[in-house]
């Protein structure tokens, strides 16, 4: 967990908490998007309805069970990678080449999420809609909250690789 | 000032930063080189909403991860063993022939040598195969399938093709039946070799067809029957859009697994749900961040200018074909599926249309190539996780893969320059 023996050991009992909260919205996201999904299939075929922002709504949540999924997978760096550089090298030169890889990662994600946060203000601004009455930015407000957390989990990576 | 750049990027993606960072960090920059303003990269990134079909990637890949989760490999094994055990060298054509099956249910999403080689190997070695043979043979089988609805690999490579908009259309479903032939092609290979390789071994076979072993092998696995049919059934007919098929597998497999067999506990479900979305949402983020770098080299024409580079070396589209064979053995084996999917189809295809080579025919060959680079030395991935699962040294591994790889070279040789075999079924 990368968090043993290190100076986050006071904030464990914090994060574990923390992690189930993420674990169980990540769940509860998937299980609405099957069970939206699923309902639309049933009822476009047998009953020939459906609910008209329901197919706008799951392709939503498909963005959001994404970023949720990348904000998990930063806990322990289990994001995909090409790394063939770090294969050859001794362990001391892994470990200068893991910190800065994961720097490097920090400042993109802090790019992102500020960029991020300009867009879904614009869409604020404008007042858009993505479906019945639900207004873009708020879906959108996934972007630049995962950004910005899988950022923060990878400053910590910097100091303190997993 | 974009040298500089370009340095720090290609610095951190060897060090080993993900990728979806180093993608981010190149489309970010390639958009600062065109004056483009920055935040056209979340705008590019959530347009992963407009593409209905992505939809069909986290619920496929659910269903792949509770699948293995549970006791359907045994099950799934008892059936065809209970149909095809009397063959000669029966139980070898068993595992390849179930292997194929369950990468397909799972939507290829690599948990076959985990789920199915724990459960082949030891019965492999049992009937008497040599253990060379049954390690080699098992950890090849774990990427056969790729070709087969609904692999998720495919699903991709048809939405990246689809958003470069290049040479004549096709559908998912096109290339999902662009599939069939060529897998048939490497299962035939495969089993003819494994006959011929066996011929004299001391091999048992299972007991002979037996009426009362397949119904009880059936009845065991009763639930997940209609699944194939569902899902091959409904996407190849037609009667199922790809993530109509997958919201139903989703559910139908949840349902099965908990309430009918009771494999899974539902309170152990949430845990199989965020361990498969936390290898979808990487996937699909990387689409997203890939689709905006892709929109940036089509501006900055650099597909065209590869075709001209190549155009001005190679002429015809066989040596094309050969070049792209060896380049894609090697990428197989040293990146990950999904990472060389959308590094390298925004590239290749434009060439490849230039060549006058069938966009689905493309994907067929790529994706047959992935499947061997998966487990091509030194650094094929199944490799390394069937030498952690089945605990051999990597070196064993290499010396058991290799005749299986000749055979399957063999085959994806057949399916590569003859596109007949994928092509038959769709135009």
């Amino acid at each position: 967990m990368g968090l043993e023996g290190s100076d986050l050991e006071g904030a464990k009992p914090f994060i574990r908490v923390l992690r189930r909260v993420e674990d169980g919205i990540l769940a509860l996201i998937l299980a609405a998007m099957i069970a939206l999904a699923a309902y639309q299939v049933i009822a476009r075929n047998l009953f020939d309805t459906g609910l008209l922002w329901g197919d706008a709504l799951v392709r939503v949540l498909v963005i959001w069970v994404a970023m949720i999924g990348a904000m998990v997978a930063s806990r322990n760096d289990d994001h995909i990678r090409i790394d063939v550089l770090a294969r050859f090298v001794s362990p001391h030169w892994q470990g200068l080449l893991k910190r800065f890889a994961n720097a490097f990662t920090c400042a993109v994600m802090g790019v992102f999420a500020w960029h991020s946060t300009r867009f879904v203000r614009f869409e604020y601004e404008d007042g858009t809609l993505a479906f019945a009455s639900v207004p873009a930015w708020a879906c959108e407000a996934v972007l630049p909250v995962g950004a910005a957390v899988i950022g923060l989990r990878y400053l910590l990576h910097t100091f303190d690789p997993p | 000032m974009t040298a500089l750049g370009i340095v720090v990027l290609l610095a951190a993606a060897l060090a080993g930063a993900p990728l979806i960072a180093v993608l981010m960090g190149a489309a970010m920059l390639g958009f600062l080189a065109s004056g483009i303003d920055l935040a056209a990269v979340p705008i590019e990134v959530y347009r992963i909403v407009d593409t209905p079909l992505l939809v069909a990637l986290p619920l496929f890949t659910y269903a792949g991860y509770v699948l293995a989760e549970s006791n359907t490999s045994q099950r799934l094994v008892a059936v065809v063993e209970s149909f095809f055990g009397w063959l000669p060298s029966g139980l070898a054509i068993v595992s390849f022939a179930a292997c194929a099956l369950f990468t397909a249910l799972t939507g290829a999403s690599g948990v076959t040598i985990v789920a199915l080689g724990a459960l082949l190997l030891p019965a492999l070695v049992q009937a008497g195969f040599g253990e060379r043979f049954s390690l080699g043979l098992v950890t090849s089988s774990g990427s056969l399938g790729l070709l087969l609805a609904p692999s998720v690999p495919l699903i991709l490579y048809g939405v990246i093709a689809q958003q470069i908009d290049a040479g004549p259309s096709f559908t998912i479903v096109d290339l999902f039946k662009a599939g069939l032939i060529p897998l048939l092609i490497m299962l035939a290979c495969l089993m003819g070799w494994t006959l011929w390789a066996q011929r004299g071994a001391p091999v048992q076979r299972t007991r002979a067809v037996d009426g009362a072993r397949i119904r009880e092998a059936l009845v065991a696995a009763r639930w997940e029957l209609p699944l194939p049919v569902v899902v091959l059934g409904g996407i190849y007919s037609g009667y199922f859009a790809i993530s109509e098929a997958a919201a139903v597998t989703a559910v139908y497999v949840t349902i099965a697994q908990t309430l009918l067999y009771r494999d899974i506990r539902l309170r152990d479900l949430p845990a199989v749900a965020v361990k498969a979305m936390v290898m979808v949402g990487g996937i699909l983020l990387i689409l997203g961040v890939a689709m905006a770098f892709t929109n940036f080299l089509v501006d900055a024409e650099v597909p065209q200018r590869l075709f001209d580079f190549m155009q001005a070396r190679i002429e015809s589209p066989i040596a094309f074909l050969a070049l792209l064979n060896i380049l894609l053995l090697a990428l197989g084996a040293l990146l990950d599926i999904f990472a060389a999917l959308v590094i390298m189809v925004p590239l290749i295809l434009p060439v490849a249309m230039g060549y006058g080579i069938d966009p689905v025919h493309l994907g067929i060959v790529f994706l047959a190539n992935m499947q061997i680079g998966y487990f091509t030395p030194p650094v094929g991935m199944n490799l390394f996780i069937a030498s952690y699962r089945f605990k051999k040294p990597v070196l064993a591994l290499y010396a058991a893969c290799w005749p299986f790889m000749v055979v399957l070279l063999l085959a994806l040789l057949l399916i590569t320059y003859v596109p007949w075999f994928s092509l038959a079924l769709v135009r």
